[in-house]
């Protein structure tokens, strides 16, 4: 996987996890062990796809009523 | 003011009511609330400009080193020292003020204990951020006051009596939460003795008296007996409470004094020095007679309360103030008209802003288990009187409106609802809550005061007086019936119970044996197997946490004494015991249980697809958790959303929620406490659920080592419950509130914009019908749009006001770590109606 801040390039689990604050999607946030930048990761495809900054949720927005988030319910 | 009052409404529109509340309050309220230094630890840290006070620890060396080889017993010697700081600490007014009265001499300082534990002066050496300028003649007062207290601090002598094992696993940090100590923890208060206005400081000092005069008597009449052996202790108790109410009465009339310098001679704006002369007449008047004015009744309850903190650490403030002081409220505002709802509308403001700066240095873990505040200062409000008629009055509703002007994360209040409750003091309730303070939480008070009678057989009349004696658990504040300290370290991090059945209790982040060695999960054949290992790790953890308190009770009352403490509870002064002693104590212990949910995802998981669909093995699974889900992405999405989850009314999953904690009630009766009680569970998290993010394995739910856990309590998983909030409640209400557990947080999250208006209020009271009806014992709710938080993520100096509910407790949201703010945002936001 390659960092998209500073272009280092290491398998998935060479980045330091942090935390997946959505449990039920496959985005998580990993730290480039080289920059400290934190990253959103696709777990599934094994990619970084950004730098997060502050405010930003690269996993969507809250479930509920204002159906923000994305429906992952099987067959949805 | 046609300008300010636009101002106000357009602030009221964008729902930013930080903003709103400045506009709103008074000019008196306004300048106390600004400056007010908040003093919660934002992460793990204190915030600059906050500094770890050295005054008191030097004073309580210096006379501890004076006392060392007097002829004194401890208990004399401790209540020494803390007359010796009462008597000597520095006192200041602030500007402005009605009320007076702080732990530490600069309004800047956090108040640091060196008595307590070795642990905690170990980190305030090595503080990064709060050591006082100069540093190195800092850094000699800690290094000289620390290598006094080292080996004589309350924890460095009680461990050598525990069971060490136990201990070493407690203090390990793995599946408990604080130590031991008759010192560190929250203390119930005695409110029924010291609270009615039938009596104060002078009063007791008479009955002390009368005491150690009658035992004198008694002992040296011809004869010899235990009873009169016992004598010598309790006459020294008594004189110990004695000499620490007198210290109290003394640290009033140094405030008079102070309060009568400053407006004879130095202020010269004539109503501040009337103020001013106000002070010095309610300091001379309380704490040593009882309180006549709802100042007086106010500034006598902040002196108890800074006392028994000047006494220990206090990591709660159970209160039921507008039952206590609503009776002053009723004839100063109402009969004799001697204030106006404004002018008491200031003093219930300046109440709550002069608790919320009471500060006193933590460890970092309950720093980070609390983030954003100084600990649990959940206070009570509404509920009965004895008599089950309704109790609240006045006050509920100055309290209520006080709290929406001066916005503090802390104290917070825990409403005590029952069908009697007006709707005007609901409307209060609705507004607090729509105005995003997170708080009230609502408690179901009939279900709660049966629960009291079931675990703890508390008589009817003594459950009705019930108060959050921290975040959640009721505790009567009656003789017999209220809890002088519950000891934090029985706080189960639960989620290591399903982690232990996969590593046969091996804990693979402290690396020690700390569970049961129960058979290797990859072995298993069926599901009920892995339930009985279950079992086994939950009594084993349960154990390991229980019995070190038990046994510190036990040594508190000769190791640990609270000779202040005592001096306010009817039992003590009655009995000369101090007020741990567990033979005049009915008991009131729970355990507290973190991280729970994940139990019943976890085990409904494993049923379901290791055992139902045969889709993974165990050994699998087992290797899957070891590996923390690394390359198992797909396996992992499985786990989390091919199964039932806690919350969306499907019973599989409730059903095993249910036998988890069947299974705990059970055991819940085999634990006793030292006064004979039983220890049932109550699920909640505070901020543990972060804390524990780096500290709990990767579990069968789908969560990985680092992930925050989910929210607490019954709560479901964060966006795990999809089937709407009338679903949440059913799944709950399938838990029987009065015998299952003392009690069971739930976190809602409501829509800011569908509780607008006269609507918004119709239908969240609809939803507390339901809530009510289906018989659940909490709930409390967040209204908080997600755009808000994420503004306040980028921009955190614009949004400083802005309050989440974060579990028991509600903290300003820029307070908080990112992992925590991440984890709010994700809640789902329910939609009612």
């Amino acid at each position: 996987m390659k960092c998209p801040e500073c272009g280092y390039e290491a398998p998935v689990a060479s980045f330091r996890y942090l935390y997946n604050a959505r449990i039920d999607a496959s985005v998580s946030i990993r730290q480039c062990t080289r920059c400290q930048a934190w990253l959103a990761i696709d777990e599934l495809q094994g990619t970084a796809n950004k730098k997060i900054g502050p405010g930003e949720a690269p996993w969507g927005k809250s479930a509920g009523i204002e159906d923000l988030a994305e429906d992952i319910r099987p067959g949805k | 003011m046609g300008e300010t009052a636009e101002t106000l409404k357009e602030f009221e529109q964008k729902q930013e009511w930080w903003w709103a509340a400045e506009k709103k309050r008074s000019r008196r309220l306004d300048y106390l609330r600004k400056a007010m230094w908040k003093k919660g630890a934002i992460g793990g840290l204190y915030p600059a400009g906050l500094y770890i006070d050295l005054e008191r620890p030097v004073m309580q060396t210096e006379k501890a080193k004076e006392l060392e080889y007097s002829p004194d017993p401890y208990v004399i010697k401790f209540a020494k020292i803390l007359a010796h700081v009462l008597d000597n600490k520095t006192i200041f007014i602030t500007d402005h003020s009605q009320l007076v009265g702080y732990l530490g001499s600069l309004p800047n300082m956090i108040t640091w204990d060196p008595t307590l534990a070795a642990i905690l002066n170990h980190e305030v050496v090595n503080d990064p951020t709060s050591i006082p300028e100069p540093m190195d003649e800092s850094l000699k007062i800690i290094s000289e006051v620390t290598g006094y207290w080292a080996g004589k601090s309350d924890l460095d002598k009680i461990l050598p009596h525990m069971d060490l094992d136990d201990a070493m696993k407690v203090l390990s940090g793995a599946v408990g939460w604080g130590v031991p100590l008759s010192r560190g923890g929250y203390s119930g208060k005695d409110y029924e003795y010291i609270m009615t206005g039938v009596r104060a400081f002078e009063d007791i000092i008479a009955e002390l008296d009368r005491k150690i005069d009658e035992a004198d008597e008694k002992a040296h009449e011809p004869g010899a007996t235990r009873e009169i052996c016992d004598l010598y202790d309790k006459m020294n108790m008594w004189e110990a409470m004695k000499i620490t109410l007198e210290a109290g009465i003394r640290y009033g009339k140094r405030y008079a004094r102070l309060a009568k310098i400053i407006a004879e001679n130095f202020e010269a704006d004539n109503d501040r020095r009337q103020e001013l002369l106000q002070i010095a007449e309610v300091c001379e008047r309380v704490p040593a007679k009882p309180p006549r004015t709802l100042q007086e009744s106010l500034q006598y309850d902040l002196f108890i309360q800074l006392f028994s903190r000047n006494e220990a650490i206090e990591g709660a403030w159970p209160a039921r103030p507008d039952y206590y002081h609503g009776p002053y409220y009723e004839r100063d505002v109402n009969i004799e008209k001697t204030l106006t709802k404004e002018d008491a509308l200031d003093l219930a403001g300046e109440f709550l802003i002069r608790a919320a700066e009471v500060s006193q240095y933590k460890v970092k873990w309950a720093r980070e288990g609390l983030q954003g505040i100084e600990g649990t200062w959940v206070w009570t409000l509404g509920g009965v009187k004895k008599d089950g008629s309704d109790a609240c009055n006045g006050m509920t509703i100055a309290l209520l409106q006080a709290a929406r002007l001066v916005r503090v994360a802390n104290p917070t209040f825990a409403f005590r609802w029952h069908p009697k409750v007006k709707d005007n003091v609901m409307r209060e309730i609705f507004e607090c809550i729509r105005q995003g303070l997170g708080y009230p939480s609502i408690r179901n008070d009939p279900i709660l005061i049966a629960n009291a009678m079931n675990w703890h057989g508390h008589p009817i009349e003594e459950a009705r007086t019930w108060v959050h004696q921290a975040c959640m658990s009721p505790s009567p504040s009656t003789k017999h019936g209220f809890q002088p300290m519950r000891m934090a370290n029985a706080t189960a991090n639960c989620a290591k119970i399903i982690e232990y059945v996969f590593t046969s209790g091996y804990d693979h982040i402290v690396n020690m044996q700390i569970g049961a060695e129960t058979p290797d999960a990859a072995e298993f054949t069926d599901y009920q197997q892995v339930f009985d290992a279950w079992v086994t790790q939950m009594k084993t953890i349960f154990s390991i946490l229980v019995r070190p308190v038990n046994r510190a009770r036990m040594l508190a009352p000769k190791m640990t004494p609270r000779p202040f403490l005592s001096a306010v509870s009817e039992r003590s002064v009655e009995s000369g015991l101090d007020v741990c002693d567990p033979s005049i104590n009915r008991g009131n212990a729970w355990i507290t249980a973190f991280t729970w949910v994940e139990n019943a995802d976890s085990l409904a998981a494993v049923k379901k697809l290791v055992f139902d669909e045969k889709k993974y093995t165990m050994a699998e699974l087992k290797d899957a958790l070891a590996n923390n889900w690394e390359g198992r992405e797909e396996m992992r999405l499985d786990f989390v959303r091919n199964v039932p989850k806690w919350g969306n009314d499907d019973d599989y999953v409730d059903g095993i929620m249910l036998d988890c904690l069947h299974a705990a009630a059970k055991f819940s009766r085999e634990l006793k406490c030292p006064s004979g009680n039983n220890w049932p569970i109550l699920p909640e998290n505070v901020s543990g659920n972060i804390h524990y993010a780096n500290i709990v394995g990767a579990l069968p739910n789908g969560r990985r080592l680092g992930d925050a856990l989910y929210d607490g309590g019954i709560s479901p998983g964060p966006g795990l419950d999809k089937k709407g909030p009338t679903a949440v409640l059913k799944s709950c209400s399938k838990i029987d509130h009065i015998t299952d557990g003392r009690a069971f947080l739930l976190n809602q999250r409501l829509s800011p914009t569908q509780l607008a208006g006269e609507k918004g209020y119709q239908l969240w009271k609809s939803y507390m019908k339901t809530w009510a009806d289906l018989g659940l014992d909490h709930v409390q709710f967040n209204c908080v749009s997600d755009e808000t938080l994420r503004s306040a993520q980028r921009d955190p100096e614009k949004y400083q006001e802005v309050i989440v509910r974060v579990a028991g407790y509600s903290a300003h949201f820029v307070d908080i770590s990112r992992k925590t703010q991440d984890n709010i945002i994700q809640r789902t936001v329910q939609g009612l109606g």
